[in-house]
């Protein structure tokens, strides 16, 4: 960011906190996503020093992610029902400023990397503790219900989630390069299958291992919420127990961070009932299909040359694994 | 007519310079960018080294499954999505065999460790 943009940023800063006085003594790019940019930044006001965390849009972006603006307001939302997140400061929705829009939120220490995360048994105060209260996230998160004003750019609640589901799959499919027959597969597979339609609530659509940041008292913050919407509650816990997400811990069944029936107790003791199991493996192998997916859309930024990156470019390397996984998983629940 | 070494030969020894000679060299900050380079050279030194004559006989499978030989892969893909191929019907496990082993092909060039190898 130049010296312009950081001169706007700051005095932009000094009038939506009121604080004439307020500088940023620091700024830092943190190792971001792929499709953000998040800023350290270190602010002198009022006489203390804070640290927070700018968080804004690399160039190209994915369609089926929330903008800056909602990703906010989902902050806000979460943070009212209890979940523990960064606290949501300041929003700006002017492109002027810094090129793009972007909010402010207070930094929070720990770790959040999977690699690290899986193979440590202190972090988020030991395995059955940790998914234990990642299980009390979930459920928190779930309260949220429709309608919500404050989330009304999230559309209507599919009526149907699974079904809607498999349908947003095959439109993923079908503006593809290539045919898919084994996610195709997959797909059929649980179209056979379909599950009675549940009452919508709000899913965080990204809830897994890499996004929840620990410390060693517990879970210090859930993460990037640019994907969330209205769906089946159990589609957060298959995304989170999916053998794709326990970054090769996959005895550890919950992200690999601990036990599985850990993580579905600590669901029921805010939800007041368990999850439903079948559901969450259905939604396990719908996990893998929508990584793939993502997979497959993240490596045509870099083959369309609209982003060429390494990074993206291997990414299109992980879908035969998928697949494979796919594969497996379909061959099971057909011996189920 | 090629010149030896070749490609995937190549490839896999430029990767063990990288990995061995190299990395140990470089600052924190860009370990993470050698590892993606010799990741994807090892992804093309075994693209390069794997045998093409799977592709060809898998479309030969595919058409003789749809009868589709113009398009086989997407006349196969659209026929598993219709449902034509789902367990009790003639030819499930003809199609699940071929889907394992396309799969597999694949699997062995990006994720060799996936098949308990590499």
């Amino acid at each position: 960011m130049d010296e312009a943009r950081r001169a706007r940023l700051t005095r932009w800063l000094r009038d939506a906190t009121g604080d004439p006085s307020l500088a940023v003594t620091a700024m830092a790019r943190l190792s971001g996503g792929a499709i953000q940019q998040n800023w350290s930044l270190d602010v002198a006001r009022d006489g203390g020093a804070e640290a927070w965390v700018l968080r804004t849009d690399n160039a190209a972006t994915l369609a089926v992610s929330h903008g800056r603006a909602e990703e906010f307001a989902l902050l806000r939302a979460a943070s009212a029902a209890g979940v523990t997140v960064p606290e949501p400061l300041v929003l700006c929705t002017d492109a002027r400023v810094i090129g793009a829009p972007f909010f402010v939120m207070r930094r929070v220490g720990g770790i959040a990397a999977g690699h690290r995360v899986v193979k440590s048994d202190t972090l988020g105060g030991g395995r059955d503790a940790c998914v234990r209260a990642l299980g009390r996230e979930l459920a928190r998160i779930h309260a949220i219900r429709p309608p919500r004003a404050d989330l009304a750019f999230l559309g209507d609640p599919p009526e149907d989630a699974c079904s809607a589901f498999i349908a947003r799959q095959r439109a993923a499919l079908d503006r593809q390069r290539l045919p898919r027959p084994a996610l195709e597969w997959g797909l059929r597979a649980l179209e056979r299958e379909t599950l009675d339609p549940i009452a919508p609530v709000l899913c965080h659509n990204d809830f897994r291992t890499g996004n929840i940041m620990l410390d060693e008292a517990g879970v210090a913050a859930v993460l990037d919420w640019e994907f969330a919407g209205w769906g089946d509650p159990h589609a957060d816990l298959g995304w989170l127990c999916a053998r794709c997400w326990r970054f090769g811990n996959v005895a550890q069944e919950a992200g690999g961070v601990g036990p599985r029936a850990a993580l579905y107790g600590g669901y029921a003791e805010v939800a007041g009932h368990p999850p439903d199991h079948a559901r969450v493996l259905w939604w396990e192998l719908a996990a893998h299909l929508r990584w793939a997916t993502i997979a497959l859309d993240q490596a045509e930024r870099h083959l369309s040359g609209a982003e060429p990156s390494l990074e993206l470019a291997l990414t299109g390397h992980l879908v035969p694994e998928l697949e494979w996984q796919v594969l497996a998983l379909v061959e099971a629940r057909a011996h189920a | 007519m090629r010149e030896l070494p070749s490609a995937s030969d190549l490839l896999a020894i430029a990767r063990e310079v990288l990995l061995a000679e190299l990395l140990p060299h470089l600052p924190g900050d860009r370990v993470l960018a050698a590892r993606m380079v010799a990741n994807a050279m090892g992804i093309a030194a075994r693209e390069a080294a794997q045998d093409p004559g799977w592709i060809a006989e898998a479309h030969a499978r595919m058409a003789a499954l749809t009868g589709d030989a113009a398009e086989p892969l997407r006349a196969f893909a659209a026929a598993i999505r219709a449902g034509a191929f789902d367990p009790g019907t003639p030819r499930h496990a003809e199609a699940a065999a071929l889907l394992g082993d396309i799969t597999r092909a694949r699997v062995a060039v990006s994720a060799p460790r996936a098949l308990g190898k590499g």
